[in-house]
């Protein structure tokens, strides 16, 4: 049951909250987003200064790094992912504990970058892990991983508990681990998870 | 029973044990209805540092660090008993002087039995 | 420090049997190389790395050249027999005819080591070894056991090049996972057909982008 929006601000004026347990939840899950502690590259730098005195990410209640991912929500793709490193960030997608986002931080994470037409280099990390916020930038300044972070929450808060939208931690039905690419002979085996990533069509 | 002296203290007892599980509750109870538990085996894996994860978390340690840890604990213990012995020293009887030999010889001889043992060579 | 020449003057001496070469570098910096025999390798790098005078301790840089296989076409004089009417007779006359062949030189891996002197304060001593061809005999001996520095590096050309090296102490793939079959620096390496849009196709980008659209619409792969 939704709230008047007038309503809630008339009533809030006479000292008077009002709230939806969808509202309180989403609150309480944007207002504390604990990310991953890991960097692969140099976007981690820039990640390590946005969270400094500086740009004081404590702002958006995300200063609380986590070394294990049982323990974090967000995981930030700080970097060039290589094809030998792809498996273990799976992995550790897998191990976090739902409801859980990805940031891809920067060309590499998003695309494969500089590097994209090398052999080694993933060609962005949404081939296998569903991503939340792309963020451009080689690397991107602190300000856009904050604005990374202020779209995540957007996201966040415009999430329902229950119905057709819901998002995937509410759902059953909703995959909750995700295929971990061997390592093939030629390639990763399978080049891209077909669940979570499809070649971008070309609309000319 | 209203007027028995402990009524208040019942009344309280059971309000605190309310205030801690309550919450608990509430927690199982949203998990029940809107969070779905998905495990998985990578979930459930022992160890996190992102490679695939191998064997138990329940490790033997080798007993020798163990008699290692006791020998340490021995003569840290000795050593509280030595300073208060070097201090007041001046002032001792033999009786004294020779009660503190036996006991500092009694320790050296463990410790020449577990150096005899080669508890102490780290292999 | 000597000149390429006197090193290997020297070295000729030093290890008898050894084919050196002097490969020059025709840029101002003339940092001329020495091309040697690789069943003497350890040998002479032995030598250089305790050679009093030269006493080259210390390795900065191997890396790995892939050479292709060449085609040189060369004119080539050939008799032939050949049919003419001479005086209106019909006969078969012995005549020169200039033909262009083509010949192949077959293509090799090569190391190419480095070499500074931390004592004498002198350098580089560049030098090189090649493999008889590109896919089969493509062992080198490994100069980990002279210089330690090698190892790594060894280790990444065996991985990049494949070249192996023999008398490695530990010679495994150090960049790609163990599982990997190709060699991504040779030349001929064909990457997998992981193509996807490009906004700026050109050059290299734009072919293979030509060939992937080609492979989709023969049904070979998706997309």
């Amino acid at each position: 049951m939704a709230v008047d929006e007038k309503l809630k601000i008339e009533l809030g004026k006479q000292g008077v909250m009002v709230t939806t347990i969808q509202e309180l939840y989403n609150w309480g899950r944007r207002s504390s987003i604990w990310p991953m502690q890991f960097g692969l590259a140099c976007c981690a730098i820039e990640m390590i200064a946005t969270t400094m005195a500086r740009y004081d990410l404590a702002r958006f209640g995300s200063e609380v790094f986590r070394p294990s991912p049982r323990q974090a929500d967000l995981m930030i793709i700080s970097g060039t992912v290589t094809k030998k490193m792809a498996p273990q960030v799976v992995r550790l997608y897998n191990q976090m504990a739902e409801p859980r986002y990805v940031i891809a931080m920067g060309a590499c994470a998003i695309s494969g970058g500089p590097f994209k037409q090398g052999y080694n280099v993933l060609k962005g990390i949404d081939r296998y892990i569903p991503v939340d916020v792309h963020i451009p930038g080689c690397p991107p300044r602190p300000e856009a991983l904050i604005q990374a972070f202020m779209t995540l929450q957007k996201k966040i808060d415009e999430q329902h508990l229950t119905g057709e939208g819901r998002p995937r931690h509410l759902d059953e039905q909703a995959p909750g681990e995700f295929q971990v690419p061997e390592f093939g002979e030629h390639d990763l085996d399978p080049p891209s998870n077909p669940g979570t990533w499809t070649v971008p069509k070309i609309i000319q | 029973m209203a007027s028995s002296p402990y009524f208040s203290l019942a009344v309280l007892f059971v309000v605190a044990l309310g205030f801690g599980l309550a919450p608990l509750g509430l927690a199982w109870l949203w998990q029940k209805v809107f969070s779905p538990a998905k495990p998985n085996e990578i979930k459930n894996a022992i160890y996190e540092c992102g490679l695939q994860s191998r064997g138990d978390a329940w490790v033997q340690f080798r007993s020798a660090y163990y008699l290692y840890a006791i020998i340490f604990l021995i003569f840290d213990v000795e050593a509280i008993f030595l300073l208060p012995f070097a201090v007041a020293f001046t002032g001792l009887g033999a009786a004294a002087c020779v009660s503190m030999l036996v006991f500092v010889l009694l320790l050296i001889e463990g410790l020449a039995w577990a150096w005899a043992k080669g508890v102490l060579t780290w292999a | 420090m000597k000149s390429v020449e006197e090193i290997k003057a020297a070295i000729e001496t030093a290890v008898p049997g050894a084919a050196v070469t002097v490969i020059p570098n025709p840029a101002p910096n003339a940092q001329h190389s020495l091309l040697i025999g690789a069943q003497h390798g350890v040998a002479v790098a032995e030598f250089l790395r305790d050679n009093e005078e030269l006493a080259l301790d210390y390795l900065s840089n191997v890396t790995g050249v892939d050479y292709l296989d060449k085609e040189i076409p060369e004119k080539v004089k050939v008799t032939r027999q050949v049919s003419k009417t001479v005086d209106g007779v019909e006969q078969t006359v012995d005549e020169m005819v200039e033909e262009t062949r083509k010949r192949v030189e077959p293509g090799y891996l090569e190391a190419v080591y480095h070499l500074f002197s931390v004592a004498k304060k002198h350098g580089p001593v560049i030098i090189r070894m090649r493999t008889a061809n590109r896919t089969d005999q493509v062992e080198l001996p490994s100069l980990t056991p002279v210089w330690r520095g090698a190892e790594f590096q060894e280790r990444e050309i065996f991985d990049l090049f494949g070249i192996v090296f023999t008398g490695h102490p530990d010679l495994r793939r150090i960049l790609m996972w163990d599982e990997f079959k190709d060699h991504p620096m040779r030349r001929d390496y064909v990457e997998p057909d992981d193509f996807e849009y490009e906004p700026t196709a050109h050059d290299e980008v734009l072919k293979r982008a030509q060939e992937h659209k080609a492979k989709v619409a023969a049904g070979e792969a998706v997309q």
